[in-house]
């Protein structure tokens, strides 16, 4: 049991099946910094939005180091680093941090696209951004706000739409009212209000044929100008405004064409505008075709070169804007939301019911007259036995998957640190729901790279204390009662109870030496809270365990510390069951079926009535192979009416939890199955000695009992 | 306008719907809005030390909801279980609950001026539970607020003191 590596060498880890994984976390957090980014309210920025930002890009960053991702590390640890003396209230946040950041966000996107495309060719620099987010760290404003030298593909030439202006007064001088497309310029004002010009637009958008308008910049107040390019008459546009503003409030020209836009509003098509650079290229050519002949024909024939030239660099521009921010990361997988696979699972379980039942129905029927219908029912029965295991495999995955993270992990880390680190891993098939690994991976990660960053201590300083060299980090998984309990345990100096208590008050927490230990462990949950002395890119932000506590509170869960300076730390994460699967073991007390969960039982055996032994009040003990251990009958501690005087409880099922047996008492076994665990409490209560609930093939809730808690009921 | 004029006399007058049922003599109104769905009997499995009036679990389609016999909270004269025994599946503030009765009447709507305070007299039913009388015709009802008494400590349904 449990996998340990030593001088590295079980380093051949293949780390690439979890890049996808990286690769969609990465990708949503992402998502979510650039969302908060974007909402941040930067007069009075909200604390749990910096943590929340803060967060998205320490989570990068640490995967983005597992995984040996450098630039992204590089460039999200500077983010951090910025975005942490921003929650910490040493900056004051402007705009061109959010500006920064999300440019950083956007090329962390490309990398990653890069990464996941497995290209080769040297990165895009990301040096600038790296210069920027420092300075702005260091409390320096810019003092060119404008555009920063982003690694933009060299500007299209400013000048290209001109040569598109020469020519567009053939066209505008085309006599109006005739066929084609004209090109107006329409002034309305002075409006009351300015909304009322919107209506003018909606004509545009709700009918079809009339043609496209577009706002131009205005240069009175109280007026609205576009630009309009439209096959209707003069008049019968004024016709239709008017239900709108009245006519005098209208004036119609002819337009020096959509490419005069650019140039008499000043918005040359600079800075790869690429959209403003392809717009005026490709009306040049419709002019061309409006205007056969025409006299301007030979200017606009000269237009042509420095507008091909525009067209060229364009798709190169649009290229290299491809392959940069604006790559998109493939995905092979579709998230599905949790209540959609639960609402699955209830549907299949139900159908399986059905099933049953039909196939109860259908035994007394007589097979050579009913030969179709048989057969039908047989493969219906294939069928829903196949979509069942589907179904459930959707959702289950083994805590390998999680574990085996950690190996590579952790060996870079002590690598880095000088530190040699044993990792042993434990229960590794205990499954768990698939949303729950998802969430629990993230906290988890942290508690290991904490472990391995400030638990195990240097060699040399592990030998002067007597311990061995190498640490050991233990990681574990159990159903223990109705949880899932996952620890991370290692055998370094542990926590130390008064430099939390000294850096607690020097961040002015209202704390007491009064305290017991684990309320002053419980101070490391507090966001910021780090009691290492450097702050490395590895951990000691103090970030992990705000993190740690807050993921697993959102799954309903608990996390305990227990320490002790100098002998190391336990980390115990537990998980309520909402929806695991479990082999259980089904047993029969009179008409009643309960669940044991398998992993519990150790034996069971007919029980030989010498071997029992009557105690004080009643208590029963059993001689199993020279122990004895205390019996619990299920028809006592349940309760269960005997409907059949003639039956007895005569079998008995040894039991194990936290080391401790008991041998309990029941009528017969039934059989083993997996099932699925379902919550009582969530339409009931808690119920003593029951963790839970299954649905049985026959549609009757079983319940599930609580080992743990009867084995320690036993014992007291 | 018939219609509009009388959903509007509805509104105002406070007029609510009421599913009514039977427990022994009596008739008792619950508001329809709680009410998810009425199902037949189905023997549930037991729960130990619950109390008696809670019948013990059955799976409503994947979701395991307790099932009170309202007839044993009650004390009614005789609590049977046959292929006539009605279970109302209630939707109480996200939990759901089955209630047993001895059958279902029929919905009915009820103006706020056919619904009196109900006199206070000593019942199993707590009166701060009971919403008040209603009466429509020659009949009487008892309408219940039922998601207070299905989330009262003694329903047994809550941990006490949690929830």
């Amino acid at each position: 049991m449990g996998e340990t590596y030593q001088e590295g060498a079980g380093a051949d880890f293949d780390l690439s099946q979890f890049y996808q994984i990286f690769f969609e976390e990465a990708g949503e957090n992402l998502d979510q910094m650039e969302h908060m980014l974007l909402d941040l309210d930067l007069e009075k920025a909200d604390d749990e939005e910096l943590n929340g930002i803060f967060r998205c890009a320490h989570s990068i960053k640490g995967g983005a180091a597992t995984f040996g991702f450098s630039d992204v590390a590089e460039l999200t640890h500077q983010m951090e680093s910025l975005l942490d003396r921003l929650r910490r209230h040493e900056l004051q946040p402007i705009p061109q941090m959010v500006d920064v950041l999300l440019e950083s966000a956007d090329a962390s996107r490309s990398l990653l696209a890069r990464h996941q495309a497995g290209a080769q060719d040297a990165p895009p620099s990301t040096a600038h951004l790296v210069k920027r987010i420092s300075e702005l760290a260091a409390g320096m404003v810019p003092a060119h706000e404008a555009p920063v030298e982003p690694p933009k593909p060299q500007d299209p030439p400013a000048p290209a739409p001109a040569p598109v202006i020469q020519s567009a007064p053939t066209v505008a001088s085309a006599p109006a009212g005739a066929a084609g497309a004209r090109h107006l310029q329409i002034r309305i004002g002075p409006l009351e209000r300015m909304e009322q010009a919107d209506a003018i637009k909606e004509l545009f958008r709700d009918i079809p044929g009339l043609g496209t308008i577009a706002d131009l910049p205005s240069d009175a107040a109280a007026t609205r100008i576009f630009s309009v390019e439209t096959s209707s008459t003069d008049s019968d546009l004024l016709d239709l405004f008017a239900f709108h503003v009245a006519k005098e409030q209208v004036q119609i020209s002819a337009s020096s064409a959509g490419a005069a836009v650019d140039a008499s509003s000043g918005i040359p098509a600079q800075n790869g505008d690429i959209e403003g650079a392809t717009g005026p290229a490709d009306e040049a050519y419709g002019f061309f075709k409006n205007a056969p002949g025409s006299p301007g024909g030979v200017q606009a024939l000269q237009a042509i070169e420095p507008v091909s030239a525009v067209t060229r660099i364009v798709p190169k521009a649009a290229a290299e804007a491809k392959a940069g921010s604006q790559a998109q990361m493939e995905s092979t997988t579709i998230r599905v939301a949790v209540n959609k696979v639960d609402q699955l699972i209830n549907l299949v379980g139900e159908l399986v019911i059905t099933q049953a039942m039909l196939a109860q129905n259908s035994l007394g029927l007589d097979s050579a007259e009913h030969q179709q219908l048989l057969a039908g029912l047989a493969d219906l029965d294939r069928n829903t036995r196949d979509l069942q295991e589907s179904v459930m495999s959707i959702r289950m995955i083994p805590m390998s998957i999680v574990f085996s993270r950690f190996p590579r992990m952790l060996r870079d880390l002590a690598n880095k640190l000088g530190k040699k680190v044993d990792l042993v891993t434990l229960g590794e098939a205990t499954e768990l729901d698939k949303g729950l690994v998802e969430k629990i991976t993230d906290p988890l990660t942290h508690l290991v790279r904490n472990s391995g960053d400030h638990g195990i201590e240097l060699p040399a300083e592990r030998l002067a204390k007597g311990k061995p060299e190498h640490g050991t980090i233990t990681l574990s998984a159990s159903h223990q009662g109705g949880s899932i309990v996952i620890e991370v345990k290692d055998d370094g100096k542990g926590l130390s109870r008064e430099k939390i208590l000294s850096k607690a008050r020097e961040r002015g927490m209202d704390v007491s030496d009064q305290m017991s230990d684990a309320d002053v462990w419980q101070l490391i949950f507090a966001p910021g809270f780090s009691t290492a002395e450097v702050v490395t890119d590895v951990s000691g932000r103090g970030v992990g365990m705000d993190v740690v506590k807050r993921n697993i509170a959102a799954l309903n869960g608990t996390v305990e510390i227990d320490s002790s300076e100098g002998f190391g730390t336990k980390v115990s994460v537990r998980l309520p069951l909402t929806l695991a699967i479990m082999d259980g073991m089904s047993v029969g007390v009179d008409e009643e079926v309960y669940i044991l969960p398998l992993s519990s039982v150790v034996e069971s055996f007919q029980v030989n009535p010498d071997d029992v032994n009557t105690v004080a009040q009643g208590s029963q003990l059993v001689k199993v192979r020279d122990e004895y251990m205390p019996v619990i009958a299920l028809e006592r501690i349940f309760q269960v009416p005997r409907l059949d005087p003639q039956k007895s409880s005569t079998i008995m099922v040894v039991v194990e939890a936290d080391g401790n047996r008991v041998a309990l008492l029941v009528d017969e076994l039934l059989g083993q199955h997996q099932v699925v665990v379902k919550n009582l409490e969530s339409n009931y209560r808690k119920v003593p000695n029951v963790s839970g609930a299954t649905i049985l093939g026959d549609g009757r809730v079983a319940l599930i009992l609580d080992i743990g808690g009867l084995v320690r009921r036993a014992r007291h | 306008m018939s219609v509009i004029g009388k959903a509007a006399e509805i509104a105002s007058s406070g007029a609510r719907e009421y599913l009514t049922f039977r427990l022994d003599q009596e008739e008792y109104g619950i508001d329809i809005l709680k009410v998810q769905e009425i199902r037949g009997y189905e023997p549930p499995t037991r729960i130990a030390h619950a109390p008696e009036f809670i019948k013990g679990v059955v799976n409503l389609r994947g979701t395991i909801i307790p099932i009170v016999d309202m007839r044993l909270k009650f004390n009614c004269s005789q609590a049977e279980y046959n292929s006539f025994t009605v279970v109302i599946i209630l939707n109480l503030r996200n939990r759901v609950v089955g209630i047993v009765v001895d059958s279902v009447s029929d919905v009915m709507e009820l103006a706020a001026d056919n619904i009196k305070a109900a006199p206070d007299i000593e019942s199993v039913i707590d009166n701060e539970c009971i919403l008040g009388l209603g009466s429509v015709g020659e009949r009487m009802l008892i309408l219940l607020d039922i998601e207070k008494l299905m989330s009262s400590v003694d329903m047994g349904l809550v941990a006490a003191g949690g929830d």
